[in-house]
């Protein structure tokens, strides 16, 4: 019997309906026309006054929605994320989902002490290197704050070492005008031109606004610089549930998305069609420790309603975060926060997921941690792509066999033969070995078995080196010439 | 059984409206001034503030705590201007130079402010000087400075450098906190002390004024 072919559902989670979108960006525009916002940059707020805005009070501006309505329009509905080799490795369009580590974090655990400790540059070329190796991290981003680099060169300087240690894409922090524009001198480096960087892309620059409400000069610099090069860019701002926002997690979205479009609308009015990763950081603040979570489940739930805000009216990608955790060792808690936010985002289909391995709420990053996650990102896949039904799958012939062939067994069957590796999620570091097995190994727990996992991939994964003169003009920039 | 006892319910319930119709009501009999002020509304929040260090309270209800007092201190303005009554003592608080956040610095002021200091807050990207010319002006007893960056804390330094320039680094207290901020940074740059978090931040100004 040959079935017709059947389109595989993969599990997809909702969390608003058409209303909510609707209600949410109603109120996200009522705030841009009502409430108004600080401008600080000059130039984007003649921008802004030019394209119909009004402006009170020196540098507040009130903004009519249909500005908002039509940078919608002009941005990209999609847009890709080259490797440093040219490969269009990160297509950013609905349903595809990648993942990677975050930013600047003050703190590392030590792979060899399993201490806290400052973090340094070679954090940062371990981190990038450990992306490297790893099939489910598909961007780099820098995981440290080196404190042994200069300070005022800090976020050039971590690039630098990225560039250095990984061709995978990268997402940046930049503090103003000038690093960005050294920044961007390397990618056109790596590129082999500034026009062969536009064609493929590789970085995607990581601003945010300030909740509530304002927006600094520098950060406006930057995404004018983004837009004028079409270097693609995220603008999130902080709008966390109870400390830069409402503590209603609707209000929240809708300050957030406000916030966003607001950055849109410059963007836009700069360069038209230039890239631009929507979505806000919506996390709570935690009214026990007044931190902000990065374990919590509000997160995972507002930015699925994002998605769900994607694929009823934006059409924009979207920026997201996934397998972080506010626990301060990479134990029980931080593996049930992690997987958390990674089975969600995948779910809900968010598009570029960072943050990928921050314990303490982003205050430490675990190299150890990034490795469970590349497992958890494969396990989360194997459920996300749901049970294709077809002859093969349904397997009506290996029944028979088995049924009627005394004595034999599915796992002699051909078709288990054949198709064992596409049916099953075949685990590396969760551990299913039997009792005794485990003992004799060392009875080694998860976290242990990352840390070997993380070892082995830094002594043995071979990155693609940079050309000799590249290198040279990296350290160059990198010095100021 | 404390005499002000329905002030000391209302306070800890936040209950505004309650708390100032019985201020006045206690004031209106004559109960003195610094009395009022230490059982009835200090002793309280101290309380509050243990209760929120104890993860019992929560924030929004101690800020709720901290402003029912706040609103029954300004009847007691009066006998501020007079004299008559004493602050726990001054604080000048601000974000450092470069660094836009600001959630944990007002957290910080609240909370000191709940506890009695008299606060004034120079807000956010705080130049040093800035900070140098304000505690010419107002002589605190403290000066409090967060940073959330890597980047933006050599400006902590820099403003203690700009203290001794301008001779008064041994007229005041610095503390210093925020995410990056750690005790051996407060230690190497030569400020008084560090805070973990807004609860801390009590202790440590208390402490280092010589108040219980
Ligand atoms: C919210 C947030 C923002 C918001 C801030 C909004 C606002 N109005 O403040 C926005 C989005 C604007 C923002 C911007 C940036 N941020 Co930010 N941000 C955070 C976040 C998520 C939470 C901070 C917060 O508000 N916490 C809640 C408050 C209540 O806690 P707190 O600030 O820690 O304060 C408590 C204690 O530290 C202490 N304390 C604080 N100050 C003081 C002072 C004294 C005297 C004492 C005693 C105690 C004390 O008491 C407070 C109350 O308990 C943190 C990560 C995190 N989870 O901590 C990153 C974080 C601080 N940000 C970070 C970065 C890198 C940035 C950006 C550079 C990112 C970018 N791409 O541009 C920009 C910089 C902007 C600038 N120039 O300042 C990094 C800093 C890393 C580092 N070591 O430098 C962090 C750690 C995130 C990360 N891991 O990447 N951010």
């Amino acid at each position: 019997m040959r079935l017709t072919e059947i389109p595989t559902f993969q599990p997809r989670l909702k969390v608003f309906n058409r209303d909510q979108v609707l209600a949410v960006h109603g109120a996200a525009l009522e705030i841009l026309e009502k409430t108004g916002f600080k401008m600080e940059h000059p130039g984007a707020l003649q921008m802004l006054a030019d394209a119909g805005c009004t402006v009170v009070n020196d540098d507040w501006v009130k903004m009519p929605g249909y500005l908002a309505e039509q940078a919608l329009q002009t941005a990209p509905k999609a847009f890709a994320l080259y490797d440093q080799q040219g490969n269009k490795t990160m297509p950013l369009v609905n349903g595809n989902s990648f993942y990677g580590p975050g930013s600047d974090t003050t703190f590392t655990i030590d792979l060899e002490t399993g201490q806290r400790r400052r973090t340094v540059l070679q954090d940062t070329a371990n981190f990038a290197k450990l992306v490297d190796g790893l099939e489910n991290m598909s961007f780099a981003m820098s995981m440290s704050n080196p404190e042994d680099v200069p300070i005022e060169n800090i976020y050039v300087y971590a690039f630098a070492e990225i560039v250095k240690n990984t061709n995978k894409p990268i997402v940046f922090i930049a503090d103003s005008g000038k690093d960005i524009a050294k920044i961007y001198e390397i990618a056109c480096f790596v590129a082999g031109g500034e026009e062969e960087f536009q064609q493929k892309p590789f970085i995607l620059n990581y601003s945010e606004a300030i909740s509530p409400l304002r927006f600094p000069e520098n950060v406006l610099d930057r995404l004018i610089f983004c837009a004028q090069k079409r270097i693609p860019l995220c603008f999130p701002s902080g709008s966390n549930a109870g400390g830069g926002a409402p503590v209603t997690l609707a209000g929240a979205m809708a300050l957030g998305i406000a916030e966003n479009l607001v950055g849109l609308v410059v963007h836009q009015l700069t360069n038209k069609g230039a890239p631009f990763l929507f979505g806000p950081n919506v996390s709570i603040l935690d009214m026990k420790s007044t931190v902000v979570s990065y374990g919590c489940p509000e997160w995972s739930l507002t930015q699925a309603a994002l998605a769900d805000m994607r694929d009823e009216l934006y059409g924009l990608p979207i920026w997201a975060f996934a397998g972080a955790s506010d626990a301060k060792i990479m134990d029980a808690q931080a593996g049930a926060e992690s997987m958390f936010s990674i089975i969600t985002s995948m779910l809900s289909r968010c598009n570029l997921i960072h943050d990928s391995g921050y314990l303490e709420y982003g205050g430490i990053s675990s190299l150890e941690m990034l490795t469970m996650n590349n497992e958890l990102v494969a396990m989360s896949r194997s459920f996300t792509n749901g049970i294709p039904i077809n002859s093969e799958t349904l397997a009506l012939e290996a029944i028979e066999r088995v049924a009627s062939v005394p004595g034999s067994m599915f796992l002699t069957d051909d078709h288990t033969f054949e198709n064992f590796m596409q049916a099953q999620f075949l685990p590396k570091l969760l551990d299913r070995t039997r009792y005794d097995g485990w003992a004799e190994s060392g009875s080694t727990d998860l976290y242990k078995r990352c840390n070997m996992e993380t070892k082995r991939i830094l002594a043995e994964h071979q990155v693609d080196p940079k050309l000799d003169d590249v290198l040279m003009a990296i350290d160059k920039v990198c010095k100021g010439r | 059984m404390n005499d002000f006892q329905v002030v000391v319910d209302a306070v800890h319930k936040g209950d505004i409206k309650t708390a100032v119709a019985e201020t006045q009501k206690a004031l209106d009999k004559g109960a003195d001034v610094q009395e009022f002020l230490d059982k009835a509304l200090i002793a309280t929040m101290d309380d509050v503030g243990e209760n929120f260090s104890k993860g019992i309270t929560f924030v929004p209800q101690m800020l709720r705590s901290a402003k029912t007092m706040q609103e029954c201190m300004k009847l007691l303005a009066s006998s501020f201007q007079e004299g008559a009554v004493k602050s726990k003592g001054k604080v000048l608080i601000g974000t450092v130079k470069g660094d836009l956040h600001d959630i944990g610095k007002n957290l910080v002021a609240m909370m000191l402010e709940g506890a009695g200091f008299i606060i004034t807050d120079l807000g956010v990207d705080v130049h040093p000087d800035k900070f140098v010319h304000k505690a010419q002006e107002i002589e605190p007893d403290i000066i409090a400075m967060s940073a959330l960056l890597s980047t933006t804390m050599p400006s902590m330094p820099l403003t203690i450098e700009a203290l001794e320039k301008a001779g008064i680094r041994d007229k005041v207290k610095v503390i210093i906190g925020g995410a990056p901020v750690t005790g051996k940074y407060a230690k190497e740059i030569k400020a008084d002390s560090y805070g973990s978090d807004a609860g801390a931040s009590v202790n440590l100004a208390k402490s280092l004024l010589g108040l219980s």
